[in-house]
């Protein structure tokens, strides 16, 4: 027993000594693991001689009519028993030690739960202890480093952007490789994320291999992330109010920052005078970088009220909350308001009900533009014009411009520097607006409604045998407007112009399954079988204006003319046969067997219908007799899972431009056939005929019904190992991940009359170990330090890439930095010439102007030794996948006050990082080199086609650091409150870089393609947060 | 008690009913959804009025797409840089990217804008096709036949610019399934695609009316099948075909200048149209000849070899065809097709309407082009021509462009010259180089002032390399490549 528990006893014995024994009392209590704080569902709390008693619910809470003198004797499977006595305490806290010998944990897999020491998949649990204190704004973003396996990358830095995330490597060429999420039990989309309330969410488990997953079967094959919400307790209301603030500031790019002063001190050591331009720019006055303007960093606050209660038969959970999130860029904002009820009723023995409805709002500002494109303006361009700047105003040519109006480059040239008219200077280098203004002059946004809402009866047939039903229905309401005002553009009125896209889409699912779960003797049986329908439908439409003379109303009926019109409305089916076996010897010989036939409405007709087997077996060997009573090992399990599931995502491309995943498009180009694949679609056109539209339709698609779902087979061997009572506990894992029959638009010839025909083609590999590594290194009364230790590695390997194999591919015919798919190298794999050496300044026509300018060329070497540089000497330049990714945390608890630290990185992966390109003002002409005077022309190229932007992509960051101080229960309990904690935390605290990137965030990602990945225009900032919260516990 | 447990009995039994009738009630197209935003292919094409939809089609398919990427067929959009650009009268602004190919004569095979206008020539070969395809459910004569001239004169014009621009080039002439690959990547000669051309656009002569300026016309098939002709070296029948169509109705515009921005007046005898501000059936090659309005920091920008020849030879017709930029005054513009007539305001770049939605038709075939295919006709080949047919029909096009002086004598050389001036920036410079035999001399002597690449096999593009690979072998590519 706790030495605390004993001591608050014994000052309650005290206390209550005088008291004469009283009739029967309520205690409430709670019962925690003593390991890590989570509290445990199903515990038995029994009073010792009698058959009163009762079980914790699923936050571990219970409540007992007891009397004085009563011994409370708790015990649940997997933990030590403790022995309570009653004296008068009403409030009671109990810590249960972990029975090592018998690890019970309970996690939740697909369609059902399994113990923990009976799986034989690769699942890992993240229990939401401290997660909700992290301050983002999106739950997946606090997911990063929990678990070995997961990747998540910050690809894209706007406030509410979703990060990318992949399980196990990226499998899928043309589809989405986002993870299916599964919220308790029900399938949602991956935007959900967006909107989950984290106080909400109970714990995520993430369903890693495929026979895990394949119980998802047509939907499994990029892993299942699973959450469980918070549920109704028995007993006294529980209130809770959670709360933090923190203040976010944007990583700004050393590399990137630029002075007029350090400019000019290199012209002048070079040249021995100063140019004109750059005399003239020091008189301007200004110079300062524009990531000082843009990233202008933010606030993010969030508040959370949940109430949970209720009685043995009912329970229900209720919150509410509210988040804003101003993002570090300007504009970019994200606010979050969700509602949530969750109630469960048993009417009786037989048969429970229960619902659960949470509607949800949110709205985006996205910061509409290009971080390139306002990085690249010059240090001594002013956003708007003051008494001082407006004296360099050409006005000739600009006779209108006003102190208050937009600085433009072009305003500042034909400048009289000597004021006698002997040099005028052009200091401009571009004729483009204010780059503030192109971001300040737009309104982008995302509107978006959610419902998600869930109804199930559960009827018991009998001990053994359940049967439950559930319909659940998702709703989306997205409304995605974007204004360009008339100051937002160099070409003013006339490109300003509104576009408003309207999506609702309805998902609608009914779950009906037959449960089975029989233990007698040594066995453990446990069936499952069912069947799920699902219908999900789409709208979607999009309307744009133009012809906008001025700002003032910013919406469609204030356009001149509709330039463009669209909609489009289509459905999806889908039934799906489920049924999983379970069996268990003497909780040593452990097996699972499962198929699902799936059945859905895009495939083509021939191959509606699919089967999704998964077979794994596990052996406890820490259960056998030779090592049962070793004092080492307290668990030791072998395992071997093999399972086949299936993508059939191929819509979200087109059709949701901010799906959480940049990998996530087929892009057929068109919606209707990537909801229709398999069939032959004509599309609607038009054509002016003697000056009016005339409607016709032409052929859309290659027909072709033999299409079906990529497949995924994983073979998936792994160890669990627990050493000394877990002080030392962990897993290792080996994959091997193999999808095939990719969805690839494979080419044809043009003469078809198209580009390209869907079809099923091309193999890719992923395979890598994960590991994981934790251990409770001090464990005191007063003093706890655990530590974890996540790591992954992945090894992605294009196999088979039918009529694509070699192709080359650019995204910018301007700038057609290519990249390669090619057998037996990562699927998106850089391409280019290798640098040999830089152009010497003296060459370059002007190296001092632009400001910050580098050369656009350099030197690249004559790889084939032919003397001349073509094609033959360009070579595979590096991909964007990471080799290792890797977390190590920390927790510490001192008394009250507890500390914990994640360090995280990411190593091997490279990035093609544009931004160089731009900011660099690289293709200024200044920056040419001159073909008079340069030696060795003919071995130049343009840097971006070589690897000169190709940079190591690793970084290392301080993720979280947490420090909080829990209030002691005995002074709190004088103010009716149970719980008061409060802390501070941050997150990318320290990130380091490799030394070669040049940019601020080496996660961000431009969406592109899978097959020309890790494509970065200068992209988002990382971010680092300070902040404070509160959890308050009523 | 007892009766709620009747109550539980009977819950079961209504529990599995609800699944039992689910699975049944699921009808058979549960899983087969028709589409209602879209229409398949199966079961369309049934009648006359949806065969016509299929015509429409073609035309939408000479429009191309009006958009920046690449995957999308951007078709004449894109034909100035297949043609202007690799004659001696345009280029880029800034020389960068594959735009910039075309003016230094060093095509590569993988170019995306050399891909893009074979796919989309025969994106609208195919479109003709199935039209062709589909005639018997017309069950009027007189219409199938009409039907079946208008799709022949879009298909023969496809091929014509094919042949013209990579010589000899897989022969489609039916719906084919993407399994005939050899088909798809056997190269036909040359004169078996004029064959082609030839009887496709005699059909289109005799089916055709001139109801229409941007559908086929009987006129639009007589002028082209007499380009056709004079390109095969078959001056009689040019001339009559070309005095079919001077008997037809056209005639010259007063002002040079109105020829561009009045759409369908009576000079146009074939154009493709546009429509602006709708994104679905605007232009965007308006904005892109002009500086930074459009993807491109500027291209089809105007040579100063051809502004000799304008300011020489053009009359008032160099004022009305290019222009200095007033952003960058070193560089010239082109001022046929100014987006929606507009002139972009003091720096030439503030468009009052989205200049990248731009309507301006483009014409394929105006009177004008028909007088000197005259002229050239009756030249026949020959190196000068006194004849008073040919003297009237040159003098017409000179008197409109001011230069009133009469003309006794027309020399092949003054014949191109005056096709240059006259047809400037409307892509037949390149053309008329070949089919007068001049290309080489021209070519050469301009590439060598100018310090770009030309040689011979530079009058080919090359087959899409694409194309090659997927032919695995089969495909050869055109010399030089």
């Amino acid at each position: 027993m706790n030495l605390k528990i004993k001591l608050m006893l014994f000052v309650m014995l005290m206390v209550n000594i005088s008291i004469i024994a009283q009739d029967s009392f309520t205690v409430k209590g709670t019962v925690i693991s003593q390991t890590d704080e989570s509290p445990i569902p199903g515990v038995n709390i029994l009073i010792k001689g009698g058959s009163k008693g009762t079980t914790t619910d699923f936050d571990g809470n219970f409540t007992l009519d007891v009397k004085q003198g009563d011994i409370l004797d708790i015990s649940f499977l997997g933990f030590k028993n403790k022995i309570i006595p009653i004296v008068s305490q009403k409030v009671l806290r109990v810590l249960l030690e972990e029975d090592t010998s018998a690890l019970e944990e309970v996690v939740v897999i697909g369609y059902g739960t399994s113990k923990k020491s009976h799986l034989t998949g690769s699942i890992s649990k993240v229990v939401n202890k401290d997660l909700d204190q992290i301050a983002v704004s999106r739950v997946d973003d606090a997911l990063v480093g929990q678990v070995s396996g997961v990747n998540i990358q910050a690809t894209d830095g706007e406030a509410g952007a979703a990060p990318t995330i992949s399980i196990r490597g990226v499998g899928s060429m043309a589809g989405d490789s986002t993870p299916l999420i599964v919220v308790d039990g029900i399938i949602v989309d991956s935007d959900f994320l967006g909107s989950l309330n984290m106080n909400d969410v109970q714990s995520f488990e993430i369903l890693k291999d495929a026979a895990s997953s394949s119980i998802y079967g047509s939907k499994g094959a990029n892993g299942v992330i699973m959450i469980s919400m918070k549920s109704g307790l028995d007993g006294k209301t529980k209130i809770n109010y959670s709360s933090y603030i923190g203040f976010k500031e944007a990583r700004h790019s050393d590399a990137y920052t630029f002075s007029i002063a350090e400019t000019a001190a290199a012209e002048l050591a070079a040249n021995g005078v100063l140019s004109d331009r750059t005399k003239y720019k020091q008189l301007i006055g200004i110079d300062r970088s524009w990531q000082d303007v843009i990233f202008d960093g933010g606030t993010i606050t969030s508040h959370s009220l949940s109430l949970r209660g209720g009685n043995d038969k009912t329970k229900f959970a209720t919150s509410l909350n509210f988040s804003d999130d101003e993002g570090v860029l300007l504009t970019d904002n994200f606010t979050k308001y969700g509602m949530r009820l969750k109630l469960d009723s048993k009417l009786n023995d037989k048969i429970s009900i229960g619902a659960s409805f949470s509607p949800s709002y949110t709205e985006r500002r996205r910061f509409d533009g290009s971080t390139h494109d306002i990085l690249r303006q010059t240090n001594w361009l002013p956003v708007y014009h003051d008494a001082n700047t407006i004296q360099y105003v050409d006005r000739n040519i600009y006779p209108d411009v006003q102190i208050g109006d937009y600085a433009i480059q072009r305003h500042f040239d034909n400048y009289d520097l000597y004021g006698d008219g002997s040099v005028l200077v052009d200091i401009s280098n571009t004729s483009n607006t204010n780059p503030a203004a192109k971001i300040l002059e737009r309104e982008r946004y995302d509107k978006k409604f959610k419902l998600f809402s869930s109804f199930y009866g559960q009827y018991k047939i009998t001990d053994d045998l359940t049967f439950k039903s559930m319909v659940s229905g998702s709703y989306q309401d997205t409304k995605r407007s974007r204004w360009q005002g008339v100051l937002s553009n160099r070409n003013g009125a006339s490109a300003a112009q509104m576009n408003e896209i309207t999506q609702r889409s309805t998902y609608l699912i009914s779950d009906n399954f037959f449960n089975y779960n029989k233990s007698f003797d040594k066995h453990d049986i446990g069936a499952t079988v069912g069947v799920v329908f699902e219908s999900r439908d789409e709208f979607f439409s999009s309307i744009s204006g133009t012809g906008y003379t001025n700002d003032g109303v910013k919406q469609i009926t204030n356009a001149a003319t509709i330039s463009g019109a669209d909609a489009f409305e289509w459905e999806k089916n889908g039934i799906s046969y489920v049924s999983r076996f379970n069996y268990a010897y003497d909780n040593k010989y452990l097996a699972s067997l499962s198929l699902r036939r799936d059945g859905s409405s895009i495939f083509g007709s021939e191959y509606k219908y699919g089967n999704f087997p998964a077979v794994s077996i596990g052996w406890n060997i820490s259960n056998e007799s030779f090592l049962e009573d070793s004092e080492v090992v307290n668990n030791l399990k072998f395992r071997v899972s093999y399972g086949v599931t299936g993508n059939d995502r191929l819509n979200t491309g087109s059709v949701n431009p901010d799906s959480s995943s940049s990998t996530s498009s087929l892009s057929t180009g068109d919606k209707l056939v990537d909801f229709y694949p398999s069939l032959a679609l004509l599309a609607a056109t038009t054509a002016s005929v003697n000056g009016s539209l005339q409607s016709g339709f032409s052929p859309l698609n290659i027909a072709n019904p033999e299409l079906k779902w990529e497949r995924l087979i994983e073979i998936n061997p792994g160890i669990d190992f627990g050493f000394y009572n877990n002080k030392i506990s962990g897993s290792i894992d080996w994959y091997q991940r193999t999808s095939d029959q990719l969805l690839l638009n494979n080419p044809v010839s043009y003469t078809t009359g198209f580009s390209n025909a869907l079809v099923n083609l091309g193999e890719v590999k992923n395979e890598g170990f994960e590991f994981e590594l934790r251990t409770r290194n001090v464990s005191l009364e007063n003093f706890s330090w655990k530590s974890a230790v996540i790591a992954t590695t992945n090894k992605n390997t294009l196999v088979d890439f039918a009529d694509s194999n070699g192709q080359i591919q650019n995204i910018d015919a301007k700038r057609a930095a290519e990249w390669i798919n090619l057998e037996g190298m990562p699927i998106s794999t850089y391409y280019g010439w290798v640098v040999d050496r830089d152009i010497p300044l003296e060459y370059l026509k002007n190296a001092y102007h632009p400001v910050g300018g580098q050369a656009q060329d350099v030197y690249v070497k004559d790889l084939n030794g032919d003397g001349l540089i073509d094609d033959e000497d360009k070579a595979p330049l590096g991909d964007p996948y990471p080799d290792l990714v890797w977390s190590f945390t920390n927790e510490f608890k001192v008394g009250d006050i507890d500390f914990s630290f994640m360090f995280q990185g990411s190593h091997g992966a490279e990035i093609r990082n544009m931004g160089d390109q731009y900011i660099f003002n690289q293709f200024n002409s200044g920056q040419d080199f001159n073909t008079a005077t340069t030696p060795d022309q003919d071995f130049i190229k343009q840097k971006i086609f070589t690897d000169a932007i190709i940079q190591d992509a690793s970084y290392i960051a301080l993720r979280n650091i947490n420090i909080g101080y829990n209030f002691p229960e005995d002074v709190l309990s004088k103010f009716k409150i149970s719980k008061l904690r409060v802390y501070a935390a941050g997150q990318n605290l320290m990130y380091k870089t490799a030394d070669d990137y040049t940019g601020f965030n080496p996660e961000s990602i431009d969406r592109t393609g899978p097959t020309t990945y890790g494509y970065q225009r200068a992209g988002s900032p990382i971010y680092s947060t300070i902040s404070i919260g509160l959890n308050l516990d009523f | 008690m007892k009766k709620y447990k009747d109550i539980m009995k009977q819950i079961k039994y209504i529990a599995l009913l609800i699944i039992v009738s689910v699975i049944t009630s699921c009808s058979s197209d549960y899983l087969e959804p028709v589409p209602n935003s879209g229409i398949t292919a199966d079961s369309y094409f049934n009648n006359a009025d949806e065969v016509e939809t299929g015509i429409i089609a073609i035309y939408d398919a000479w429009q191309g797409v009006n958009s920046t990427s690449l995957s999308d067929n951007h078709s004449v959009q894109y034909e100035f840089y297949l043609t202007e650009m690799r004659s001696d009268n345009t280029r880029t602004k800034s020389q960068e990217g594959e735009a910039a190919q075309f003016e230094f004569y060093n095509v590569e095979a993988t170019n995306g804008i050399v891909a893009n206008y074979y796919a989309s020539m025969y994106n609208t070969i195919f479109r003709a096709n199935i039209v062709l395809d589909n005639l018997a459910v017309v069950t009027d004569a007189d219409q199938a036949a009409a039907f079946e001239a208008e799709a022949k004169f879009n298909r023969a014009l496809a091929y014509f610019n094919l042949v013209r621009l990579y010589g000899d080039v897989p022969l489609i002439d039916k719906v084919i399934s993407p399994l005939d690959l050899e088909v798809q990547y056997t190269r036909v000669v040359a004169s078996s695609v004029y064959d082609l051309i030839v009887s496709d656009l005699t059909t289109a002569v005799s089916g055709l009316d001139n109801t229409y300026k941007t559908r086929a016309s009987k006129a639009a098939a007589q002028g082209m099948l007499a380009k056709v002709y004079l390109t095969l070296g078959k001056y009689s029948e040019a001339q009559g075909l070309c005095e079919d169509v001077m008997g037809s109705g056209f005639g010259l515009m007063d002002n040079f200048n109105d020829v561009f921005y009045n759409e369908r007046n009576k000079e146009i005898i074939f154009a493709i149209g546009y429509e602006s501000a709708l994104s679905s059936d605007s232009q965007n090659f308006s904005a892109e000849w002009m500086n930074g309005v459009g993807r491109s920091s500027g291209v089809n920008y105007v040579t100063n070899d051809v502004i000799t020849a304008l300011d020489d030879f053009g009359g008032v017709r160099a004022q009305y065809s290019y222009r200095n930029d007033a952003s960058q005054t070193t560089q010239n513009q082109v001022t046929k097709y100014l987006p929606n007539g507009e002139s972009g305001g003091a720096d030439g770049k503030t468009f009052i309407s989205d200049a990248t939605l731009a309507g301006n038709d483009w014409i394929v075939l105006r009177y004008a082009d028909v007088l000197l295919m005259h002229v050239e006709a009756i030249l026949a080949g020959g190196n000068e021509t006194t004849d008073s047919q040919a003297l009237s029909s040159f003098q017409k096009v000179r008197d409109r462009a001011g230069l009133t002086t009469t003309v006794t004598i027309v020399t092949k050389d003054e014949l191109l010259l005056e096709r240059r001036v006259e047809l400037a920036f409307e892509n037949h410079r390149l053309f008329d180089l070949v089919r007068f035999g001049r290309a080489e001399s021209v070519l050469s002597a301009f590439s060598a002032v100018n310090g770009l690449g030309y040689s011979s096999s530079d009058l080919l593009l090359p087959i899409p390399q694409r194309e090659i690979n997927l032919s695995k072998g089969l495909m050869s590519q055109n010399a030089g490549y």
